[in-house]
């Protein structure tokens, strides 16, 4: 072996910006965080020209998986026209050639953060959620090393004690996004700051969900067909939000994921989260020809 | 004006298996088919200078040495075991890496021909299968054995069982029962 047969010819740039072995990398650390739902695989996490902290984790996954007949959509809480989102979407699509899209049915990769979308995602899609804590222990164990020990031996009863503070203390489980959940009955994890509403959705689904922190180098996976289960009391039902009643006051639609928005005068009006999807009933409603797709929730109830 | 740096052939290549082994270890049974035939195109994804490689066949060996991975004799110390075939292996492999709890990401990842819909049927369920799915590989009943004895999940290792162009994928994650 000599230096010049490991160099490649030389080229401007790596296709899909990440260079090879960056993308092997992530391959073999992908494969095993399928292979072990749910369990935090560290990785290098290289520079991207974004700030950590931003969908760095996130853009990575993408930018291993696509290739130029991919269709992507990246959305940040729900929106694809925010400015992260829109960039992020941008970017990948400038250096890999791959399609933009807002419709969660045209996407392969759908990229977000802190939103799984209402549409029901198809077998052959893949979910990439951004991820800023990577780490469900943290808030109760934060020496990283002794939380990778309680993983180790399934360790999880300060969280259960939190939740059990939080229902003592409020009356009912405060925890709002980020809801821990066991994942294939042996890891837990936390699902991204996605809020309660999209927990049930990664439970048993058609889709492949990878979750990549960026900062803090750790990325993980929940393969299809896999118990996602949030750490819940027997006598205290998971609830989601409570949104079953709430009308889009754009698009009409309701049952959905909103939006809050405070109105002069005291008050809130709201809006639907999933945008595409309101934008897609407002179409429909003007008489296009749209599919607007089977939804995890139908008439505010879930149904998978 | 950026321009799009076309994907060169190895690029396309690597993409293109990669998404056929994800697939294949997201779906463990389902068979995906790579774009080219033989275990070497696997090696090309996974393998370069940060991996130590077990490998049965000389040519592979040397396909592997050349990207600058460390080959290694010794399976115990090996991150990927490419065989050419399995039939006889089990004593060989009773040593490969299944990790820790700590870390079960250093769990092996074993790659070999393995025929498709002949030999013994087997049933598998776990993450990726949708209750249960049958199906026949050309793998003896000792060797899911030894397979069972090694995977405490999460430790344990990870299979990719190539015929021809196509692959099937048994995560550790996997309970295999032989029919």
């Amino acid at each position: 072996m000599t230096l010049s047969s490991l160099t490649k010819p030389w080229a401007a740039t790596s296709y899909g910006f990440l260079d090879a072995s960056a993308k092997r990398e992530l391959r073999r650390k992908m494969l095993k965080a399928i292979a072990v739902p749910g369990c935090q695989m560290p990785y290098a996490s290289r520079e991207v020209p974004m700030a950590r902290g931003w969908g760095t984790g996130g853009l990575q996954v993408t930018l291993t998986l696509v290739n130029p007949t991919s269709t992507v959509k990246v959305i940040d809480q729900g929106a694809d026209d925010g400015v992260n989102a829109a960039s992020i979407r941008r970017f990948i699509s400038r250096v890999s050639g791959a399609s933009e899209t807002w419709d969660t049915l045209a996407a392969s990769i759908v990229q977000s953060r802190h939103r799984v979308p209402e549409e029901v995602m198809r077998e052959d899609q893949i979910l990439v959620l951004q991820v800023p804590n990577p780490e469900p222990l943290r808030g109760v164990e934060p020496n990283i090393s002794i939380a990778r020990q309680m993983h180790a031996d399934a360790d999880y009863g300060k969280l259960w004690l939190t939740l059990y503070e939080q229902i003592v203390r409020k009356g009912r489980i405060m925890q709002g996004a980020a809801y821990p959940s066991m994942v294939n009955g042996r890891h837990v994890m936390t699902p991204s700051p996605i809020p309660r509403w999209d927990v049930p959705k990664l439970n048993m689904a058609k889709h492949l969900t990878f979750l990549s922190a960026g900062r803090e180098k750790r990325l993980f996976a929940v393969p299809p067909f896999t118990r996602v289960e949030p750490l819940v009391f027997s006598d205290r039902p998971y609830r989601v939000e409570d949104h079953a009643d709430l009308t889009c006051r754009r698009s009409g639609v309701s049952g959905y994921f909103m939006n809050e928005l405070p109105i002069d005068g005291g008050g809130s009006a709201f809006e639907v989260s999933d945008s595409n999807l309101g934008i897609k009933a407002i179409q429909q409603s003007e008489g296009a020809a749209i599919e607007v797709g089977k939804t995890w929730y139908r008439n505010g109830e879930f149904s998978a | 004006m950026l321009t799009v740096a076309p994907p060169d052939a190895l690029e396309l290549r690597s993409n293109a298996t990669f998404e056929a082994l994800m697939w294949a270890l997201s779906r463990p049974g389902d068979s995906r088919e790579m774009p080219e035939s033989g275990l070497a195109a696997i090696a090309e994804t996974l393998v370069d200078l940060e991996c130590t490689v077990f490998a049965d066949d000389p040519a592979l060996r040397s396909e592997i040495a050349a990207t600058g991975a460390l080959v290694a004799e010794d399976i115990s110390q090996v991150d990927h075991v490419f065989l050419s075939s399995l039939e006889g292996t089990e004593v060989q492999l009773a040593t490969l890496r299944c990790g820790s709890a700590l870390y079960p990401d250093d769990g092996a990842t074993l790659v070999a021909n393995v025929r498709h819909g002949v030999g013994h049927r087997v049933r598998l369920s776990g993450p990726g299968v949708d209750g249960t799915l049958e199906l026949t590989l050309g793998i003896s009943p000792g060797f899911w054995a030894m397979r069972a004895m090694l995977c405490a999940y999460p430790e344990g290792f990870d299979m990719l069982l190539v015929d021809g162009r196509s692959v099937i994928g048994i995560p550790r994650s996997t309970l295999v029962e032989v029919l």
